[in-house]
């Protein structure tokens, strides 16, 4: 009880300091728990064990070693022997009453016992659950986070190749620019050129024209009206001629 | 000394001292406080749910004012369960057997709930005097009828309640008695007894769970009234 003293606060304390003092340092030598809230000292699971429901185990073990296993029995039922021989104990109305009431009790806790503790650890348990699926969840998120990381990891590893793919895909583009100008430009100077050509060719087309018509015309110019009329007459003579042969031959 | 039957009734002092201080202390002994820990043992952990059911289902039917009678109406409750399934024990004195202590919770609670009502909404305090749809005629009479009623509760709440008690107690010491007187002559009349006996205890254990919760109830739907 004085050990309580401990967690009052301070200036309380400071105030009864002489008597105080003096009560907690003579105390502490009986304290059994450890005297701080944290971390909280953990309890035990279950309670002590006891037989029958009342007699706690540690009596039976304590009398075992001089009076052995039916030890506590013997001296329980010459206690209740002197009790009921002496009349400490009457045994009036209230012992069937009381006997009643025991038969309602033992029989309550060991009927609905199990079900009652089944039910307080069900409520227990539920409350563990629930943080438990938090921190579940936590968990399982924060491992996904990883497999994820991992992944970005190696895409991020696959990008070099990403980039190299780019970089040829660019360079490859940038070549095919180049050649299809490069085609223009032949294709522009051909054209070009070919004109130049076809432009010679006409040139020289049209001087060759040229060239002859003005050799027909200065041949026809130079053709006297009398060599004309000589042409003729020749010209008609072959064709009297030929006018003949060609009569001669019906025949063949 | 012999044991007259009324004896367990009388309130036990010893050498001058009261020790119905001492026996009205034994629940705040027994129930156990909830520790600072998240996970408690079974009884923490049951005695937890009942008291949030408990004041859950109280609390339902009343408006948010009269929430704040929430703790004291569960404290009462556990009291009172308290207090009647350990009389029940041999050779235990049960409180709630007094008149006394019955009316000094009755009496201050009740008024408090009618002194409430009429503080804050007299209107709707009064208007429960006059139950909806009577007659013209009958309305005076009605008046008087639910005034009496009226004050009567506290009467009612505080007498019901030790009856009930002194009433199963003074039963189980009489059949017991008998058993008791019979078992050397009669034994199979005193078997017979001690069945009775022993359904009677069956009874008892739920008078005095249900009493409790009856008087609680009844000063919760007091105070609905008047909230």
């Amino acid at each position: 009880m004085l050990s309580r003293l401990v967690f009052v606060s301070a200036p309380v304390l400071k105030s009864t300091a002489p008597l105080g003092a003096g009560l907690v340092q003579a105390s502490r030598s009986v304290h059994t728990s450890q005297q701080s809230l944290a971390p909280v000292p953990a309890l035990p699971e279950k309670g002590g064990k006891v037989r029958y429901g009342l007699i706690p185990e540690e009596i039976f073990q304590f009398l075992y070693p001089k009076t052995g296993v039916t030890g506590p029995y013997v001296l329980g039922t010459g206690l209740l022997t002197y009790l009921l021989s002496k009349e400490i104990y009457v045994i009036n109305h209230e012992t069937f009453a009381a006997a009643s009431i025991g038969i309602v009790i033992v029989y309550g806790i060991k009927k609905f016992g199990p079900s009652v503790a089944a039910f307080a650890d069900k409520l227990n348990d539920e409350k563990v659950s629930k943080v438990r699926e938090v921190k579940e969840l936590a968990v399982s998120n924060l491992q996904q986070a990883i497999e994820d990381e991992k992944k970005e990891q190696w895409r991020a590893e696959g990008r070099q190749n990403l980039f190299d793919a780019k970089r040829n895909n660019v360079a490859m583009l940038l070549e095919i620019n180049y050649r299809e100008r490069l085609h223009m430009v032949t294709n522009e100077v051909k054209k070009r050129l070919d004109y130049q050509i076809a432009l010679q060719n006409l040139q020289r087309r049209m001087e060759q024209e040229h060239l002859v018509s003005w050799v027909e015309k200065s041949v026809v110019k130079s053709i006297t009206p009398q060599q004309e009329k000589e042409s003729i007459a020749k010209c008609i003579t072959d064709l009297k001629m030929l006018a003949k042969i060609e009569q001669a031959r019906p025949t063949v | 000394m012999i044991l007259s039957f009324f004896d367990q009734f009388m309130s036990p002092t010893h050498l001058g001292i009261p020790l119905i201080a001492l026996a009205l202390s034994l629940p705040w002994v027994l129930i156990p406080t909830p520790t600072n820990r998240w996970l408690n043992n079974r009884l923490l952990t049951l005695q937890g749910w009942f008291i949030n059911r408990f004041t859950q289902q109280l609390m339902l039917p009343i408006n948010l004012g009269g929430h704040k009678w929430a703790v004291l109406l569960t404290a009462l409750m556990l009291l009172l369960i308290t207090l009647n399934l350990l009389g029940l024990l041999p050779y235990t004195f049960t409180p709630t057997t007094q008149l006394s202590l019955n009316m000094g919770f009755a009496v201050p609670l009740w008024l408090a709930t009618v002194i409430i009502g009429m503080r804050n909404q007299p209107t709707a305090a009064l208007g429960h005097l006059l139950p909806e749809g009577t007659p013209v005629p009958l309305i005076p009479v009605l008046i008087v009828i639910e005034t009496i009623s009226l004050f009567i509760r506290p009467l009612a709440l505080g007498v019901r309640l030790t009856a009930n008690l002194t009433a199963g107690h003074l039963l189980i010491q009489l059949i017991a008695t008998a058993a008791f007187v019979l078992l050397p002559m009669m034994p199979t009349v005193a078997i017979l007894t001690s069945t009775v006996l022993f359904l009677l205890t069956l009874l008892e254990v739920a008078v005095a769970m249900i009493q409790a919760y009856v008087f609680v109830l009844l000063l919760s739907l007091y105070l609905q009234e008047n909230v």
